[in-house]
């Protein structure tokens, strides 16, 4: 390692300092909001710490009693849940197989540029004709219909995203596998899998984050309990007569957790270098 | 009858022809190498014998049976590929046993193989470790081992060595032949280093172009090179041409600087021909000063290697390597009486490339 200066360290620290800050305070900011008294949130001057903590918004929204605030979040919650769980696993398996078969014969490229033209096109021009073909299927507020919406979304990227993984896979580890007697499952299963784990949990999270963030076909195609996102459910919150913001913040917290607790979780498999060592150079 | 044999094999990618029709035989337990320059297709025949590529044309055959259209894992074949292609995700002992597990055989009998072959190549210690955390010789050996372990009729081999350091290159060379010796299993090795095509070749295919160029026992492909172009290839610095013609049962240079006696065989040629003479550099000694069919030749260059002194001197219009005892005192710029081995001499047809053969 190079040597610095006590100025440069201290400098570069600093900057890093700031940087750190200046992502983390949006964050902060909203913590504090949802645990300060609604006075506190409207006093002027601003009030950086709440005197008082209050949890009471939290209370508000986790409970499952009939009509309340708290069981629209939940079951939006659960939607969330369900709508992004169905949506990122049949992304990732349509994804696979065509990522790989892309991966294999650049002859196919083709046809992932093709599907990349449909990020071309705003969600806005795609709604009505959406809409229409959910309806006809009777899929509108279904979780599953959603789903399959987030589906389109997501399959095109997470196949770019595999295929480059794939990629960097070299084509004597399977040659060689076929001579070993290895069957396609088997060669995708033991090896060619597991030696992209750190590119398919990297797709699986961002699909998952799009998917959980999406908000205009869940605020179009969705409209009750049954099916209503949590981007959605956030929305209802703030739109009431009377906004009170440290309610939208706490659900705000509570809806950024389990997106969070699935990245630490998967940053586990997100570890580079696994692929080393199988061939020379 | 596990022998090989190639049957007037093509291979065209779109309509670029990499293989241009090779024929080549061998017996069950043959060594072959196939010596080439980069890009003339030595990788290729090895695809199509192993299966990985469909040749556009010709058969292959293993045991007398053609393997045609038949997958690779069915082929009785194992291939130590040039990249060594590891599983980086297994351990050692299950690439090893890699092959033994997708055919089903139990899990005892597997590990009792592998560790029979791991303890042959040496590698016993790191059955548990990952491909990452072995060093490059090490991975060669599990790469052999991996093809070894699989007892298959035919060992393919492309260039297992060329990432190895000198030294390690030299021990793994003895280890591969010693294998050969021991298993007497037909083995065919791609390699475009000379040195490992001589030693461990029973027979040497030289490659051009797509071509076959010759083939022969290392002998055979050194002393007597079908072409002008296995001339040149074979041997480090390789064979020196000189361009003349005949005159009185002679060969005279084409500028008359030197007149050669020809070997018994070639007295027959017509007056007039022009020709082409081969001679090795280790062919070419100094004269001793009374000898009457020295050859005066200027030294352009000398170069010490160790073992040899290469002296580079010109004659005419031809440039003629000699390689001299270390201790012969050449200087650049000298004049230098020499003379050529009569037995070492090779002649070829300048039109067409190839050897002329010699009368008996
Ligand atoms: N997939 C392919 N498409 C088109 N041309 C190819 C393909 N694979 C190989 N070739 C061409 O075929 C020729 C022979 O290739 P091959 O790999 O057999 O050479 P090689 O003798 O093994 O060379 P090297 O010593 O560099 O490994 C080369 O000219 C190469 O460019
Ligand atoms: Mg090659």
């Amino acid at each position: 390692m190079e040597r610095r200066s006590l100025l440069a360290s201290v400098l570069i620290y600093a900057a890093a300092l700031a940087l750190a800050v200046l992502l983390l305070l949006p964050i902060l900011w909203l913590f504090v909001m949802s645990i300060s008294p609604a006075a506190d949130l409207t006093a002027k001057p601003l009030r950086w710490w709440p005197e008082t903590v209050d949890l009471s918004r939290y209370r508000m929204l986790l409970t499952w009693e009939p009509n309340s605030m708290g069981q629209a979040f939940l079951a939006a919650l659960r939607n969330s849940l369900t709508v992004a769980g169905l949506a990122v696993g049949a992304a990732l398996v349509v994804a696979v197989p065509a990522a790989w078969a892309v991966s294999r014969n650049p002859r196919l490229e083709w046809s992932l540029y093709a599907l990349i033209l449909t990020y071309m096109l705003p969600p806005v021009a795609l709604a009505v004709p959406l809409y229409l073909g959910l309806a006809r299927f009777g899929l509108l507020n279904s979780t599953v219909g959603l789903g399959i919406i987030y589906l389109s979304m997501l399959a095109p990227f997470t196949a770019w995203l595999l295929k480059s993984g794939f990629d960097a896979i070299p084509r004597d580890i399977e040659a060689s596998a076929k001579l070993d007697g290895a069957r396609l499952d088997q060669i995708l299963r033991i090896l060619i899998l597991p030696l992209a784990a750190p590119t398919l949990a990297t797709a699986a999270l961002f699909a998952l984050l799009l998917a959980w963030d999406e908000f205009f076909y869940a605020l179009l195609f969705t409209s009750d309990q049954r099916a209503k996102t949590i981007t959605v459910a956030i929305a209802d919150v703030a739109g009431g007569r009377v906004a009170d913001y440290g309610q939208i913040a706490a659900a705000g917290v509570l809806a950024a957790l389990p997106p969070l607790l699935i990245g630490l979780v998967m940053q586990r498999a997100i570890v580079a270098g696994l692929t080393s060592g199988g061939v020379k150079g | 009858m596990s022998g090989l044999s190639l049957v007037n094999l093509t291979k065209f990618y779109g309509s670029v022809q990499t293989l241009k029709g090779i024929d080549l035989a061998l017996d069950e337990g043959e060594f072959l190498v196939l010596l080439g320059p980069s890009g003339c297709g030595k990788s290729t025949i090895l695809n199509i014998i192993a299966g990985l590529l469909e040749p556009t044309s010709g058969d292959i055959r293993i045991g007398g049976r053609s393997v045609l259209g038949v997958h690779p894992k069915d082929r009785d074949i194992a291939m130590v590929f040039q990249s060594y292609a590891l599983y980086p995700n297994l351990t050692v002992a299950r690439n090893i046993g890699f092959g033994l597990e997708m055919r089903g055989i139990p899990k005892t009998q597997r590990a009792a193989a592998v560790a029979s072959v791991a303890e042959t190549l040496q590698i016993s210690a790191l059955l548990d470790r990952r491909p990452a955390a072995l060093s490059g010789g090490q991975r060669q050996r599990v790469a052999i081992g991996r093809a070894l372990v699989r007892n298959p009729a035919v060992f393919l081999f492309d260039e297992p060595l060329s990432n190895l350091d000198a030294k390690l290159r030299m021990e793994t060379r003895t280890e591969i032949k010693r294998l050969h010796q021991s298993l007497g299993k037909t083995m065919v090795y791609v390699t475009h280093d000379q040195i490992e095509a001589m030693t461990l070749a029973t027979r040497i295919a030289v490659l051009n172009g797509g071509q076959l160029e010759q083939l022969g026992t290392p002998e055979e492909v050194y002393r007597r090179p079908a072409s002008l172009f296995v001339a040149n290839f074979i041997g480090s610095p390789g064979m020196n041409l000189l361009h003349g013609r005949i005159d009185a049962g002679k060969f005279v240079t084409t500028g008359g600087e030197a007149s050669i006696f020809l070997p018994p065989g070639y007295t027959h040629l017509a007056q007039g021909r022009s020709v082409v003479l081969g001679i090795r550099p280790e062919e070419v000694a100094l004269a001793s000063s009374n000898d009457p069919s020295a050859l005066v030749a200027r030294v352009d260059v000398v170069e010490l290697t160790g073992p040899e002194k290469l002296t580079l001197l010109r004659l005419g219009a031809d440039q003629v390597m000699a390689s001299l005892p270390p201790t012969a005192a050449v200087q650049a710029g000298q004049d230098l009486s020499i003379t050529l081995d009569e037995a070492g001499v090779v002649l070829f047809d300048p039109a067409t490339e190839m050897r002329i053969a010699p009368a008996r």
